[in-house]
């Protein structure tokens, strides 16, 4: 089981590295990036809220309200610049696949419970940051035109990095302590 | 000279509080900078928030920010000397160290 849950975490990581940076995928405009950003840190904050709500680990709890706290202020930022900028969110295939795949992750993890929902949870928080980060580098932030776009990607940067460290902590912890 | 004197008698009127200095700490990249401070008794340090998440400014037991929004700062005049160790307790990894003289 953890091992089908660690695969489908990498197979959705690379569902969005795929999706994002295909050779021949066309760069997405800031209304695409605007809709990734938001639907990337709304499927954190439903994965957070999730986890708040039935993890029975102190740290975990500590994390997956970090991430609903974080993911929700970044996602207002970003709503707040793009309706200053007067751009429309518009849907399109990467933000599409980062909704699967929260909305994957989340029947998933209803249907486990104490350590084997940890691991889930924390597992596919580790794979989520990378995939993020990776977009960050590779597609949004390269690819952002208008300049208050760019330079909030940028600072949404070592947020998710530092995400991405805490929930890696978490994961060593958990194996250690799990088995 | 009758003009320095003053001034320097005004000035020395306003010492005391000239002694006690504002320091800024900012918080930016998920990193308190700067990441070590020394400060003396009766200063004031401020955290200036310049990241796009909440952070907090906490030494337990002797002093906690709570949440600083995006944007916002918050500050505190440091009477006791004493080394703390702030962290965000939001985001244990992020720390720093503050000696009060």
């Amino acid at each position: 089981m953890t091992q089908h849950l660690r695969l489908a975490a990498l197979a959705f990581a690379a569902s969005l590295s795929i999706n994002t940076h295909a050779q021949n995928a066309p760069a997405p405009n800031d209304a695409q990036i605007a809709a990734i950003v938001v639907t990337a840190n709304q499927v954190d904050v439903d994965a957070g809220k999730l986890a708040d709500g039935k993890t029975r680990s102190k740290a975990v709890k500590a994390f997956a309200q970090q991430m609903v706290t974080d993911h929700t202020g970044v996602n207002k930022m970003a709503v707040d610049l793009v309706t200053k900028l007067k751009v429309k969110p518009q849907d399109n295939p990467t933000a599409k696949g980062l909704q699967k795949g929260g909305d994957d992750n989340l029947a998933k993890l209803r249907t486990l419970d104490g350590a084997a929902f940890d691991k889930a949870y924390v597992d596919h928080e580790v794979a989520y940051h990378v995939a993020v980060l990776d977009a960050l580098d590779k597609v949004l932030i390269p690819s952002a035109s208008n300049a208050e776009l760019k330079a909030l990607l940028v600072k949404v940067r070592p947020a998710i990095d530092a995400h991405l460290q805490h929930a890696k902590h978490l994961q060593a912890e958990l194996g250690a302590s799990g088995s | 000279m009758l003009r320095q004197a003053v001034l320097a008698a005004a000035l020395s009127a306003f010492a005391p509080a000239a002694w006690c200095e504002t320091h800024t700490v900012v918080i930016e990249n998920m990193r308190f900078q700067p990441a070590a401070l020394t400060v003396k008794r009766g200063d004031r340090v401020v955290w200036v928030n310049r990241d796009v998440v909440p952070h907090t400014a906490t030494a337990a037991p002797s002093f906690d920010s709570a949440a600083i929004a995006p944007g916002a700062s918050w500050g505190i005049t440091l009477k006791k000397p004493g080394r703390h160790e702030v962290v965000c307790t939001m985001h244990p990894m992020m720390k720093s160290s503050l000696v009060v003289k």
